[in-house]
């Protein structure tokens, strides 16, 4: 009798002790986007097939015929996370047709370079496409991480960062390094440590 | 420096200067409106809760030259700009909806007023020689779907009483179709000598007249506005009078009505320089003896106002008429000859009672803000021969019709008789 009940609670013991276990699986797959990188002749490229940011009050908005800047971020850092060794920064302004209930995505950078007729996650994947790092003075054996950084904008922002021929690279590093405002949305992922020596093209 | 922060996105230079890119004139082009329905025409602008905001003249223009043209988004920002900065709201938006034709959309723009403002505001301000100063001064306070207004009047000019007075109100917005009202209101009254003369004992006060002079008279009336079918209204509700006789030993008199209005009111901007707008009401106010007592009268009053412009000229054309069942009080009479109707007269020359039949037309023309106009009216008693006055009169003026706000009004006008031209000097402004 005391052996049976014994082993009912080692039973039981297990059974939580796994769920507790699949739960944080679960969890951490959920939770942190995957943020993968792949090289692509001199540059770095990342996707994040999990993240989606046009969602929720920047959504509304472009539904509402607005167009929304995001603000990107890239870096890598090598070594440890705090040693950033290349930076790309970018604003595509996203829009949505009323008519043809599309989305329409312009680099600010570079007005010729667009995407048009986009479904809501092709019109992200596009974004992420469209940011890169150069790979010239990644460090070829070190560990390297990437983090990208995405932050929504207000239509207001957009004539104070856009200059007449482009954008104004100080201010949009100024955005990144100001902190968040409360109704700011923002999304932040990290990859895996990698190094450039083991990425596949 | 541990931390290198290099630069390497295709080629941005670290510097502050914008990157210029390889096509300028191309990207300028693409660069004005960054938008993918900027393609697309405004067929219209409105407000998303169908309010009736007062904007100035200048915001409306604005707003009319928008219409027809190409979607501009710098051009929308700068409207919603100015159209928070005049209604001091919090906030205010804009939404893009597909119009009634291909390619074209509707702006539709959204007010936040927050959690609370107050609002202060003269919405009227004027002179009309003969009957002096007429001015209006009011405060409101709004708070989500209610607003609460005071406001402190003395007004020589729209009725044959003149008035000094205080008038609050509370409204509250119940979804977008549906407004509850309370007003209540206060004013002193008195008269022109000749309004005094007409009453003394002796002289032949018409029949129609339901009381004499009184030295105060307390306004409390509820109503309900419903939209029936944009843009028609009907307002139903009821007036609560009480008149205070000037002799004391007197009995104060009541004038307990049934109110309800109907108002038409609509614009269209068929291209960017033609715009018509025709805002037109009915109103019925019928007072019955609520036990015993009161005043019994029905009182029937339309009015429309047609206004066509076309880039710097613009027509308007205004209509009144009105009939009176019964003994009406002063304040319900109808009169002509201030500086809205029947502008170079003098109400109290035409009838220093009022009547109760009214006819009014006006026709002003304008050419940038000069304004020209000729108006023709007559108000008279049951039983009597309708006169016809005429008059007309020259001026400057921001605006057309009632004055809008920010809108300013300065103007010499003439009653068309014989014998003699006595000028009247107008001035106006609502700001």
């Amino acid at each position: 009798m005391t052996v049976g009940r014994t082993r009912a609670k080692q039973l039981a013991a297990r059974c939580l002790l796994t769920a507790l276990v699949a739960y944080d699986l679960f969890a951490l797959g959920v939770s942190t986007p995957e943020l993968a990188v792949r090289s692509s002749a001199d540059e770095l490229h990342v996707s994040a097939p999990r993240l989606h940011f046009l969602t929720g009050k920047s959504l509304q908005r472009l539904h509402d015929g607005a167009a929304v800047p995001f603000d990107f971020q890239l870096s890598l850092a090598a070594g440890t996370h705090n040693n950033v060794v290349a930076q790309a920064l970018e604003r595509f302004i996203v829009s949505y047709d009323v008519w043809e209930e599309k989305f329409s995505v312009v680099r600010l950078r570079d007005f010729r370079k667009s995407g048009s007729h986009l479904s809501a996650n092709a019109a992200e994947a596009w974004c992420l496409d469209n940011i890169f790092a150069s790979k010239a003075n990644l460090p070829a054996n070190q560990q390297l991480w990437a983090r990208l950084e995405i932050r929504s904008a207000e239509q207001k922002e957009l004539a104070a960062i856009s200059q007449d021929s482009g954008i104004s690279l100080t201010a949009l590093i100024e955005v990144f390094s100001r902190p968040t405002r409360p109704q700011q949305e923002h999304w932040a992922l990290e990859s895996a440590p990698f190094r450039l020596a083991d990425l596949k093209p | 420096m541990k931390l290198a922060l290099v630069l390497i996105a295709a080629g941005i230079a670290t510097s502050a200067r914008p990157m210029p890119p390889p096509d300028a004139a191309a990207d300028a082009e693409r660069a004005t409106d960054l938008n993918v329905n900027s393609r697309y025409t405004i067929e219209s602008i409105g407000f998303l809760d169908e309010r009736n905001y007062k904007l100035s003249t200048s915001a409306l223009e604005e707003m009319r030259r928008l219409i027809g043209a190409k979607l501009n988004t710098e051009a929308l920002n700068l409207l919603v700009e100015r159209v928070r900065a005049e209604l001091r709201a919090h906030d205010v938006t804009f939404r893009l909806a597909r119009g009634g034709e291909p390619e074209s959309v509707k702006v539709l723009l959204e007010v936040d007023q927050g959690a609370g403002k107050v609002d202060v505001s003269i919405p009227r301000f004027g002179y009309y020689s003969g009957e002096g100063w007429t001015a209006a001064a009011e405060a409101t306070a709004s708070i989500g779907p209610n607003s609460l207004s005071f406001r402190a009047l003395k007004d020589n000019d729209s009725s044959i009483e003149q008035m000094a007075g205080i008038q609050t109100k509370y409204t509250r917005q119940l979804g977008d179709r549906v407004r509850l009202a309370f007003e209540f209101d206060a004013y002193h009254d008195q008269y022109d000598a000749a309004t005094l003369a007409a009453l003394a004992p002796g002289s032949a006060a018409p029949s129609s007249l339901g009381a004499g002079a009184y030295s105060s008279r307390l306004n409390f009336e509820p109503s309900a506005s419903f939209v029936l079918a944009k843009p028609l209204t009907l307002t139903v509700g009821f007036s609560f009078e009480q008149l205070q006789p000037e002799l004391p030993a007197a009995s104060s008199e009541a004038a307990n009505a049934v109110i309800n209005t109907l108002r038409y009111h609509q614009r269209w901007s068929s291209s960017d320089a033609t715009a018509q707008e025709l805002d037109a009401g009915y109103s019925l106010r019928a007072a019955t003896k609520l036990l015993g007592m009161g005043l019994a009268y029905t009182r029937h009053a339309v009015n429309a106002r047609y206004l066509y412009k076309h880039d710097r000229q613009s027509v308007e054309v205004t209509v009144l008429a009105g009939v009176i069942y019964g003994q009406a009080p002063l304040f319900e009479r109808f009169s002509l000859g201030d500086s809205t109707a029947l502008r170079g007269w003098n109400k109290y020359d035409l009838d220093p009672l009022g009547g109760n039949r009214l006819a009014y037309g006006s026709v002003t023309y304008g050419y940038r803000i000069l304004r020209v106009f000729y108006d023709a009216g007559s108000v008279w008693d049951q039983g009597t021969t309708p006169e016809a006055k005429q008059s007309a009169g020259i001026g400057v003026s921001s605006g057309l019709g009632i004055l809008e706000k920010g809108a300013f009004l300065l103007a010499v006008a003439f009653p068309l008789r014989q014998g003699r031209a006595d000028p009247v000097l107008i001035a106006g402004m609502n700001f």
